[in-house]
C-alpha cells in the first residue's frame, strides 16, 4: 500500500474537537468567505490577521501540524512556482537586483509575497476542512446549502451522491491500482525504469483492468442500491440530520466581523 | 527451488500513525519440490509473507532466499527473480487487459524478452494445462470468457513463465466444486510433472489435505506450526485456537476412532479422501469375506 501513503492531502482524520464538531455548512462558508477576503486583500498587516486566525483555527482543531504540513507535499511544487513566476515578470517600483535581461523589482517582490501567502492560506484552511470534516459530512452539507437550486432544476441530490460515491471510492481504486501492478509486476512489467514510450506502454497494463474493475464495481453498487429500494432523494431521509449549534453561531459573527473589517480597511 | 525465510519482519507503513506489522520474525524452510500448504485466518499475514517470494515486498528486516537468491532490507533489483518465482493473486482475472486471450499469456514470457514464437509455444503449452481449448479460445476477448474460464486464462499466464516456483493465493476463491478441482488438478500436475516449488495459500482444509506434503500455520503474523499434514492434523485443540479447523476426514476418523476398540484404531495417516474410503472399502470387504 505504499502508493497510499502519498495521499494524505485533506483525508479525513476522525477526532473531537470544536473544528470537528462544526456544522459542515458553516465550515464550508467560513471556508468561501476566508478565501475571498484573502484574495481580496491589499495589506501585508491584513495577511498578518489572517494567519493568525489559520493558527488559531488549526490550534481549535488539535491536529498535528507535522502531518497537515506533510500532507501539503504536492502543493510545494505549484506555490514555488508561482513565485518565481511572480518574481521575475512583475515590472514596476523600484529596482533591487539586475542581471542582464533578468531584474526583481518592488512590484515583482510585493506580488510574489501576495500570491504566496494567498495560495498558501487557502489551501491549508481548505485541506483543514476535510482534515476534520467526513466525506458523508461534506456532501450532506453541500446538498443541504445547494438545496435551494432545486427548484431551477439542478440535480442537487445527485450531485451529492456522485460526490461522495467518488471521495468514498478513492482508497478502493488507490488498492486495487496497488494489486494491479503488483500482479503485472509479477509478470515481468517493469514501471520503474525505461524511456517514456515504454513506461507508457506498461501503464497499459495497470489502466485497462482498473477501469475494467471500476465499471464492474459501479454496476453492484448500482444494483445494490436498487436492491434496496433507492430511487433519488424523493421521501428520503436522512440518518444524521444536520444542526446548527452555538459553535456556528461563533463562528458566523466572527466571519461577519472579518469581512467588515477588510470591508473598511481595504479602502 | 528450496525457499527460507530468515527472521523475516515486515511493518506497513513505516513512521506513519498507521504502522502496522504485518509479519514478524518468519523463520522457516521448505525443500525444493515440496507442495506446501499456507494456512490461517483472515489478516495472520499470509498474504504479506507470499509477497515476499518474488520480491514484491522487501522484508524490514532479515533474509529470504530462494534458490541462490537472496532478499535482503538493502536488496534493489529483483527482476531476475520474478520469471523463476509465479505469483498468482487472489483473484487474478482482474489482471487480464490484453485484446486476446493469447496475447494475454503470452505477456509474461515478453516481459522476460523470450522471442515471439518460444512466447507462444509457452502460452500453448499454459493454456492447455489448465484445460482450455486452445484453437477454440486463442483469439477471443478474455473480458467475454466465463469467470472460471478467465480465472485459468490468468493462471495461464503466469504458468507461460514456467517458473520453477508456484505461489498461489486461494486459485480457487469464489469458483465451483467442478472448477476448484479442475484448477487444482491441473496445477498439482504440472507441480510434479516440472517438479515445480509450490505455495497454496488457502482456508479450505480440505485442499491442503488432498495436495500438500508441508503445511505452514500462521497466526498473527508468525508460524504457529510446521509439518507434515499429519503433524498438523494431531494438533486439534491448537488449530482451534487458532480459529482453524481439521479435514472433515481428520474428524471423521477421531470420532469412528472413539467408537472402534483399541485394536481396530484407524491410522491418523487417512488423511486424503482417497485414502481413506479405499481403507474403509478394505475393511467392508474383509467384514464381508467373514461373514460369508
Amino acid at each position: 500500500m505504499s502508493i497510499l501513503q502519498n495521499f494524505t492531502l485533506g483525508q479525513f482524520v476522525p477526532s473531537d474537537s470544536f473544528v470537528h464538531r462544526l456544522d459542515p455548512r458553516s465550515k464550508f462558508l467560513f471556508l468561501l468567505v476566508y478565501a475571498v477576503v484573502v484574495f481580496l486583500s491589499n495589506q501585508i498587516w491584513l495577511y498578518a490577521v489572517f494567519t493568525a486566525i489559520l493558527i488559531f483555527s488549526l490550534r481549535l482543531s488539535k491536529l498535528s501540524l507535522a502531518y497537515i504540513f506533510r500532507g501539503l507535499k504536492p502543493v510545494w511544487f505549484l506555490l514555488v512556482f508561482t513565485i518565481i513566476l511572480q518574481l521575475f515578470l512583475t515590472k514596476g517600483g523600484e529596482v533591487y537586483v539586475q542581471w542582464g535581461w533578468f531584474s526583481i523589482e518592488e512590484d515583482g517582490v510585493r506580488q510574489a509575497f501576495f500570491i504566496a501567502m494567498r495560495l498558501g492560506l487557502i489551501v491549508v484552511m481548505s485541506s483543514l476542512l476535510t482534515l476534520t470534516t467526513s466525506p458523508m459530512d461534506l456532501t450532506d452539507g453541500i446538498e443541504k446549502m445547494l438545496g435551494p437550486f432545486k427548484k431551477i432544476g439542478l440535480p442537487v441530490h445527485e450531485l451529492a451522491l456522485m460526490l461522495s460515491i467518488a471521495i468514498r471510492f478513492i482508497p478502493t481504486l488507490l488498492e486495487e491500482t496497488d494489486k494491479i501492478m503488483k500482479a503485472q509486476m509479477s509478470r515481468g512489467a517493469n514501471f520503474e525504469s525505461g524511456g517514456m514510450i515504454s513506461r507508457a506502454k506498461a501503464m497499459i497494463a495497470i489502466v485497462i483492468p482498473l477501469f475494467v474493475s471500476a465499471f464492474r464495481r459501479a454496476e453492484d453498487l448500482a444494483l445494490a442500491m436498487e436492491a434496496r429500494g433507492y430511487r433519488g432523494d424523493v421521501g428520503r431521509t436522512k440518518l444524521r440530520q444536520l444542526a446548527f449549534s452555538y459553535r456556528d453561531g461563533l463562528v458566523i459573527v466572527f466571519m461577519i466581523l472579518m469581512v467588515v473589517a477588510v470591508g473598511v480597511w481595504r479602502v | 527451488m528450496q525457499i527460507s525465510f530468515e527472521n523475516v519482519s515486515y511493518v506497513y507503513g513505516k513512521g506513519t500513525p498507521f504502522e502496522k506489522a504485518a509479519i514478524s520474525d518468519v523463520s522457516f524452510s521448505i525443500p525444493s519440490g515440496s507442495f506446501v500448504g499456507v494456512i490461517g485466518q483472515t489478516g495472520s499475514g499470509k498474504s504479506t509473507l507470499i509477497q515476499h517470494v518474488n520480491g514484491l515486498l522487501k522484508p524490514s528486516a532479515g533474509t529470504i532466499r530462494v534458490g541462490e537468491i537472496a532478499i535482503t532490507p538493502e536488496t534493489k533489483k529483483v527482476h531476475s527473480l520474478r520469471s523463476k518465482v509465479g505469483l498468482v493473486f487472489q483473484y487474478p482475472e482482474h489482471q487480464l487487459f490484453e485484446e486476446t486471450v493469447i496475447q494475454d499469456v503470452m505477456y509474461g514470457p515478453l516481459n522476460f524478452d523470450l522471442p515471439k514464437d518460444l512466447a507462444y509455444q509457452r502460452a500453448k503449452e499454459a493454456l492447455e494445462i489448465v484445460g482450455l481449448p486452445f484453437e477454440e479460445i486463442k483469439d477471443r476477448s478474455p473480458f467475454h470468457l466465463s469467470g472460471g474460464q478467465m480465472r485459468r486464462v490468468a493462471i495461464a499466464g503466469v504458468l507461460a513463465m514456467q517458473p520453477k516456483v508456484l505461489v498461489l493465493d486461494e486459485p480457487t476463491a469464489g469458483l465451483d466444486p467442478a472448477g476448484r478441482k479442475a484448477i487444482l488438478n491441473g496445477i498439482y500436475q504440472i507441480h510434479k510433472a516440472e517438479q515445480l516449488t509450490t505455495l497454496l495459500v488457502t482456508h479450505s482444509m480440505e485442499e491442503v489435505a488432498r495436495y500438500a506434503d508441508q503445511l505452514l500455520v500462521l497466526a498473527n503474523g508468525r508460524v504457529a506450526m510446521q509439518g507434515t499434514p499429519e503433524e498438523v492434523f494431531s494438533k486439534k485443540e491448537e488449530l482451534r485456537e487458532l480459529a482453524l479447523d481439521v479435514p472433515e476426514t481428520v474428524s471423521f476418523v477421531h470420532r469412528l476412532n472413539e467408537r472402534l476398540p483399541k485394536d481396530q484404531q484407524l491410522s491418523p495417516t487417512l488423511y486424503k479422501e482417497e485414502d481413506l474410503t479405499a481403507y474403509l472399502l478394505t475393511l467392508l470387504q474383509q467384514k464381508k469375506g467373514e461373514g460369508r
